[in-house]
């Protein structure tokens, strides 16, 4: 690492708007102090601190897990807090900040994510496992899990669907985050209700809008794939009856041999 | 009855980390139609996500390879043999690393229900890692006997909160995101709801409700360098404090050995738990002196302190001197990366270093608070050494004091306190209602309080007034040197001096931000407010306590003291500062009979 410790001076300008007094968003410029280790997320404290204690913004982990703090900065969403100020710099030595687009502004980089939310439940995030449960664990195979990953990391920060030229045109598409819960849920073997949720999601404002742009990729601050995970969607839609009876077939085995024989104890 | 200042729930949780969010589950499953979680930020925001080495079960499923040594490779049990674990054990390493504070009876609840509420997280759609043979994988973790740490990867906090959050939803729970509490009403020793504030409109509002809980999480941001999130402000304990609810064990604040340099963001305890060593500046494995048998997989309390001993001799890292060198270059690139994929992300985002062939610079972190609302088994708060309740108010999780942990936490029997008593607190919440409790009258107005709590820190200009920020950085810098790993008299006497000191400062602050509308200003206030509230209750404690306990470590004092300190403390508040009385452990002197604590 160069410079670290050593300070130096950078411009940030922020969107800023305050419903009580403000008609529209306006930039405001701030000069901080800044070296190697400096975040995104530590210089809006230090605004927040020193200079402008309205300044307002959402945070809390600190460290890309809890997905609070995606804004856009210099034009792409990124999470501030694990983004260190020296990375983004523009040619004038300047940092430009504006809340994710497409959604309705609260209060300067605070977004309202009510739609965001609600496409969450539309998709039923929760498992729907066999009525009989085991004594013990389904068996699942490391492959099974492995094939989870590229859904199951997302923190739901809203970068991707604040990226997406498809939800910015309609907002009545399902949209990149809930998609991949849905294929989380409809790949993982012990659900039973996969058919349900490929019907639910092949709809008018399903897999089928997705406009393959990458948008929700680029975005993506823990490296996933949602795009990947709607085209497989996609797929099993058109596969749809072998894919379930795969399953039903599947989820015989998801007991260990031993238990498979005796009735398991309803839980 | 009802105007537009109140609502009205059956049950009202405050905190949608795992604890709460159990309860909340739980208690809808059991048939209470209105159950509501308050949350200050995004349920999913919650900390309980940022955990991520496992979660703790003697469920058996692995074993180390036999002649392998104490850190030799796991293999999945094969078919028909013995497994290597059970509660039992995990019980014995439990009391052991709570330095005999623990109540053993609640101890023996948790590493039973362990295994339970670990497949019921399976069944729920928790994607944890896999043996070959398709069961739950398992890795070691400091202080235990056996690999028990069960595990997804290691985000494993966060899929247990998305797992258990949906499942909330798809039982009808409502949740209140961003909203802010801000007070328990209590009159009469009943609990009959909560004053709570609209994050977004700035609207304060009477919440009334026949139950009660609270699962808002620890304290650890009273310290400068620490691996909770910004949210992690001790609110709930705070808050039930100044209700008039006793606070148990307070001076127990654990300090984690790996957080990252300067940072004190986690590195999980999985690192060493997957075979990492600690080095010094000499390049040691300096554990060996410390900790012959356990070494790096000795209790936190105890690496942290042999970190900070070889930081305070001399042979630290880094150009300050203030580090350790956290050692994972050995585990291998598939290793990381399979098993460890957060952790080397944290190093290369934070720290510009990635551990697949770099050291990583690491140093304690505040990390976890062992003390916390006094509880029974199942999430009743009790008010007194005898137990008597506080009717209709209930916690779990870090916010609570059951007490499981004593003088020091276990890693991975946080997740599980949290899961295991949450959800006992959803049975019993479910059984008091059952029972015929009914919504109780609440006296005056208790928002309009604290409507003027919020206007005060609005009045004036704001220019010339206290800085709430320089105040709250005082505070965290006091806890860190004075009241942190190693304590003596005279820094903890120097400390409640300038605690008190910040307190009425804090009389004086004022706010820059006058807007109603989702005012973080206004937050940061309040949870400073409760920051120098509780801390008062760490240094207190400590102070009186002249024995060296688990985390809490008096160099003044530095043998443990059975004979005059085997209880557990608790803190009143009175008009002239807090009151100390002092609580049993419950001990099975039988079975498990304090004894010397070496690893």
């Amino acid at each position: 690492m160069t410079n670290n410790g050593k300070m130096q001076s950078v411009t940030l300008r922020v969107l800023r708007y305050n419903p009580e007094v403000d008609q529209k968003q306006h930039f405001q410029e701030f000069q901080v102090e800044y070296t190697a280790d400096t975040t995104i997320l530590d210089a809006l404290h230090q605004i927040k601190a020193e200079q402008d204690g309205s300044l307002t913004f959402r945070r809390s982990c600190r460290h890309a897990i809890c997905g609070s703090c995606a804004m856009n900065v210099n034009g792409k969403n990124i999470l501030v807090c694990k983004t260190p100020l020296r990375t983004q710099l523009d040619r004038k030595n300047r940092v430009t900040i504006r809340p994710l687009p497409f959604l309705p502004v609260i209060k300067d980089l605070v977004v309202d994510r009510s739609a965001f939310w609600e496409e969450y439940q539309r998709v039923r995030p929760w498992l729907i496992a066999p009525p009989e449960a085991p004594e013990k664990e389904f068996r699942m195979t490391p492959e099974e899990v492995e094939a989870l990953h590229n859904a199951e990391t997302c923190i739901m920060c809203g970068a991707c669907y604040s990226s997406c030229q498809v939800v910015a045109l309609n907002k009545k598409y399902i949209g990149p985050h809930a998609l991949l819960k849905a294929f989380m849920r409809v790949m993982d073997p012990r659900d039973t209700e996969p058919g349900e949720r490929l019907d639910e999601v092949s709809g008018s404002d399903g897999v089928f809008r997705c406009h393959t742009i990458f948008n929700c990729i680029d975005a993506c601050p823990k490296g996933l794939n949602p795009t990947e995970a709607i085209e497989t969607l996609r797929k099993l839609v058109q596969k749809r009856q072998a894919f379930v009876a795969a399953r039903q077939e599947r989820q015989k085995t998801l007991l260990p041999v031993e238990s498979s024989t005796a009735p398991a104890a309803a839980d | 009855m009802s105007d537009t200042n109140t609502i009205v729930h059956d049950v009202i949780v405050v905190g949608a980390g795992l604890a709460g969010t159990w309860a909340a589950k739980i208690a809808a499953e059991q048939g209470v139609r209105d159950v509501a979680v308050l949350s200050k930020i995004h349920p999913l925001r919650s900390h309980s996500g940022a955990a991520q080495g496992g979660i703790a079960a003697a469920l058996g499923n692995v074993r180390p390879v036999p002649d392998s040594g104490p850190r030799g490779p796991l293999e999945q049990l094969p078919d028909g043999a013995t497994p290597v674990d059970n509660w039992e054990l995990h019980m014995f390493d439990t009391i052991k690393g709570s330095d005999w504070l623990g109540d053993q009876d609640a101890i023996e609840i948790m590493v039973k229900e362990a295994i339970d509420i670990v497949y019921e997280y399976e069944h729920m759609g928790c994607v944890f890692s896999r043996t070959r043979d398709g069961r739950i994988a398992q890795r070691r973790f400091g202080g235990h006997s056996a690999p028990r740490a069960n595990f997804a990867a290691d985000w494993t906090g966060h899929v247990l909160l998305h797992t258990i959050h949906e499942q909330a939803l798809r039982h009808g729970v409502k949740f209140y995101s961003e909203w802010y509490c801000m007070d328990l009403i209590v009159e009469d020793n009943i609990c009959r709801g909560v004053v709570a504030m609209e994050i977004q409109t700035g609207k304060i509002y009477t919440m009334r409700a026949r139950a009660v809980m609270f699962g808002t999480g620890g304290y650890g941001r009273a310290y400068k360098i620490t691996s909770n999130a910004y949210a992690n402000t001790g609110d709930g304990v705070a808050i039930a404090y100044q209700a008039g609810v006793p606070l148990m064990d307070m001076e127990f604040v654990q300090f984690h050995p790996t957080g990252l340099y300067k940072h004190g963001i986690l590195m999980s305890e999985a690192c060493r738990g997957e075979g990492g060593y600690l080095l010094n500046a000499n390049n040691e494995r300096f554990m060996e002196r410390y900790a012959p048998d356990k070494m790096e997989l000795a209790p936190r309390d105890l690496v942290s302190r042999s970190e900070q001993t070889e930081i305070d001799q001399g042979r630290g890292v880094e150009a300050d001197g203030q580090g350790i060198y956290l050692d994972l270059r050995h585990l291998g690139r598939e290793k990381i990366l399979k098993r460890l994929p957060q952790v080397r992300e944290l190093a290369i985002d934070f720290v510009g270093v990635d551990p697949i062939d770099a050291l990583v610079p690491i140093q304690p972190t505040a990390h976890y608070s062992m003390g916390g609302i006094p509880t029974d088994a199942d999430g009743q708060v009790i008010y007194d050494a005898e137990g008597t309740p506080v009717t209709g108010f209930f916690a779990a999780g870090e916010c609570a004091c059951v007490s499981v942990h004593g003088a020091n936490r276990l890693g991975t029997n946080s997740l599980l306190e949290a899961s295991v008593f949450g959800r006992r607190a959803g049975y019993a919440i479910a059984r008091f209602l059952e029972s015929g409790a009914s919504l109780q009258s609440v006296s005056g107005d208790p928002a309009e309080k604290q409507r003027q709590r919020v206007q005060r820190l609005m009045a004036g200009n704001g220019k010339s007034s206290e800085s709430v920020e320089k105040i709250s950085q005082e505070l965290k810098t006091t806890m860190t040197n004075q009241a942190g790993i190693f304590r003596d008299g005279e820094r903890l006497i120097q400390a409640s001096g300038t605690i008190h000191r910040l307190r009425e400062r804090f009389a004086n602050a004022r706010v820059m931000d006058r807007s109603s509308c989702f005012n973080t200003d206004v937050l940061s206030a309040l949870e400073t407010e409760h920051l120098l509230s509780f801390s008062e209750l760490i240094v207190a404690g400590a102070l009186e306590r002249k024995e060296s306990r688990g985390a809490h470590f008096r160099t003044d004092y530095p043998k443990r003291d059975d004979e005059n300190w085997l209880k557990h403390t608790l803190a009143y508040q009175t008009p002239d500062g807090p009151r100390l009385a002092y609580k049993a452990v419950n001990i099975d002197w039988e079975k498990y009979p304090p004894q010397e604590r070496k690893y």
